[in-house]
């Protein structure tokens, strides 16, 4: 008799225990020393990902870009090199965006593919190109070709784009779509000499918890 | 076997007296000054109380001009907000029986969400990019969509208004969004906004009254309320060069807080709260019925359903001490109340402005009233964007800095 109390009591005891510390699992901590540090490729799909633009969508889109103005007769088959100026894009999305990104990975992509069958100018740059002239016209500095000739180039294309999106959110989610387009424009005719697109849609889920 | 009953009814006592043991937080010397007080918050809070720190800051940085500040702390509180809104272990561990609402990180009601976009939009608009401003405030209206009554849904009159006149200054039309912006107000019988001015230079966004804050209710503390303190302030009016703008409340956190419908965590926290009930009653019953079992009944198998009963008893009331059903009250509780705006054209140069308050009576309530100058910029002709300058966006706040 005595030992089956005993065995009882130690169950008893051990569902107490077991109960008490159920109850208190919110002092547990995940992950006490933190995550550490992943380096990934910049077109891979993190384990942080959201439905929003991302630096997969940058890479995916921008080389597809690059490629289709790379084939575009008005670059390839030009008599002279055509000189771009870039514009800022346009954001119609739901998510905020640093909006030179597309346009200077495509320009880069562009430099370094195009092998000289493209130049950029570089007009962010114009009030200290223009100072510089100005001190060469001056005479502060010295001055390798008539500084008193403007040299400054004009542009024959502009390259812009839009960023587009749908967006769409019920109890089992949400979903945004959205549509990157870029153009290329005949600075003298305002013609759109090439434009193309990429699309990207992304669905996700939220948590019971936040709905 | 008598004597085994009083050292687990004291064990048991024990128990539920001492409860959970959690560190206590870090004393943290209040010095009167927000941004300083939050930011030695934010150094100790927890992992999953840091986005409200940092909303809260925000908020009282960009009141005060602190306009980097703000920023730095919008945009991590942003990205906090849209990591913890993917499903994640601690979520999940919020939803769990015995796990508490508050541990999972914080992300704050959709009201406060929209108004995190809010204010960063307000910053990128500041900042010459209107068209991340109108990225924020679609966001906003996103995040108010899925409303359980859909008369609620996306109804938040400036956001509407603010994505239209963005678009209008972008070159663009606006005029769906105005179009929506006054269905809302004429809803929540607000004012009208007016039409959209797209040469108005300066931009004024004010705001005014307390915001709504959140309370536990129920039984168990499982339903999510809000306290919605009374607005001393009606609406403003800005004075410049002698000019009046008419600032009215056109949207009203409040109104957007209350008018969400239940959330999916309402039903998991009424779950545990049922389970809590129920627990709580078994534990009553097997425990009664163990004393009444040990003090009336005789014999070995007396004894033994005595010592059953107990332990029934006693896990039940375990179980349902260690059921979390509170629901998570932690408030971004330095917003405002009232939202508004209006928009003016000013010539470069310095002009004094004073902004009043108005009571529901209109009276001025002098003691609110604000001095300032709005300074516009002349256009840089060297520069071939002279005729692209940026709006002056001018953020004043009857709240406390």
């Amino acid at each position: 008799m005595k030992t089956s109390t005993h065995r009882k009591l130690a169950l008893l005891a051990g569902a107490v225990v077991t109960a008490l510390f159920a109850g208190c699992a919110s002092s547990g901590v995940k992950n006490p020393s933190g995550v550490p540090v992943t380096e990934m490729k910049a077109d891979e799909r993190g384990f942080v990902a959201g439905t929003g633009i991302e630096s997969q969508d940058l890479v995916t889109v921008t080389d597809k870009m690059a490629r289709s103005i790379l084939g575009i007769p008005e670059i390839t088959q030009a008599k002279t090199t055509p000189r771009v100026v870039l514009e800022p894009i346009m954001n119609e999305t739901r998510f905020p965006i640093n909006k030179d990104i597309f346009l200077t990975r495509i320009r880069t992509q562009l430099n370094q593919k195009a092998a000289g069958k493209v130049r950029f100018l570089a007009r962010e740059n114009m009030r200290a190109l223009e100072r510089e002239q100005q001190l060469k016209q001056d005479g502060l500095v010295t001055a390798s070709q008539d500084p008193n000739v403007v040299q400054f180039k004009g542009a024959d294309y502009f390259l812009t784009g839009k960023l587009q999106g749908m967006s769409a959110r019920t109890s089992q989610g949400l979903s945004d779509y959205i549509l990157y387009s870029f153009q290329l424009i005949d600075a003298a005719t305002s013609e759109i000499v090439w434009e193309d697109s990429a699309e990207i849609k992304k669905q996700g889920l939220e948590d019971a918890a936040y709905r | 076997m008598f004597r085994i009953l009083p050292p687990l009814f004291a064990a048991f006592f024990l128990v539920t007296l001492a409860g959970c043991y959690t560190a206590p937080r870090p004393v943290v010397p209040y010095t009167g000054d927000p941004v300083v007080d939050g930011n030695a918050n934010l150094a100790v809070a927890p992992e999953q109380d840091k986005a409200l720190w940092e909303y809260r800051i925000a908020a009282a940085a960009l009141r005060r001009g602190q306009t980097a500040e703000a920023t730095a702390k919008l945009d991590d509180a942003l990205a906090r907000t849209a990591g913890a809104l993917a499903p994640g272990a601690q979520a999940a561990k919020s939803r769990k029986l015995f796990g508490r609402e508050e541990t999972k990180p914080f992300a704050g009601e959709p009201y406060e969400r929209i108004m995190g976009n809010y204010y960063r939009g307000l910053i990128y608009w500041r900042d010459g990019e209107p068209d991340n401003a109108r990225a924020l405030f679609r966001s906003g209206q996103f995040i108010d969509s899925d409303t359980e009554n859909k008369t609620y849904s996306g109804d938040w009159v400036l956001l509407d208004y603010l994505d239209g006149l963005a678009t209008r200054k972008l070159a663009g039309d606006g005029s769906d969004a105005l179009a929506r912006a006054r269905a809302s107000a004429q809803a929540q019988s607000r004012p009208v906004p007016p039409d959209y001015d797209a040469k108005a230079n300066v931009l004024v966004f004010a705001e005014y009254g307390p915001g709504p804050l959140k309370y536990a209710s129920g039984e168990y503390g499982e339903l999510l309320k809000f306290t919605v303190d009374k607005s001393p302030v009606a609406f403003a009016r800005l004075t410049v060069d002698g000019r009046t703008l008419e600032l009215p409340p056109y949207d009203d956190v409040s109104w957007q807080a209350t008018t969400r419908g239940g959330r999916v965590m309402d039903h998991i926290l009424g779950n545990k709260a049922v389970f809590k009930q129920r627990s709580e009653t078994v534990g009553d019953v097997a425990l009664v019925g163990a004393l009444g079992t040990a003090a009336y009944g005789t014999g070995k198998d007396s004894q033994n359903l005595a010592i059953g009963l107990a332990a029934v008893g006693l896990v039940s009331k375990i179980m349902s001490a260690a059921t979390q059903t509170q629901a998570d009250v932690r408030s971004w509780n330095n917003l405002p109340r009232y939202l508004s705006f209006g928009a003016l054209r000013l010539a470069p140069g310095e002009h004094a402005a004073v902004l009043t308050f108005h009571n529901p009576a209109g009276r001025v309530l002098a003691n609110r009233t604000q001095n300032f100058v709005i300074s516009v910029p002349a256009p840089d002709v060297t520069t071939a964007d002279a005729d692209v300058l940026g709006d002056i966006v001018v953020i004043r706040s009857d709240l406390d800095n």
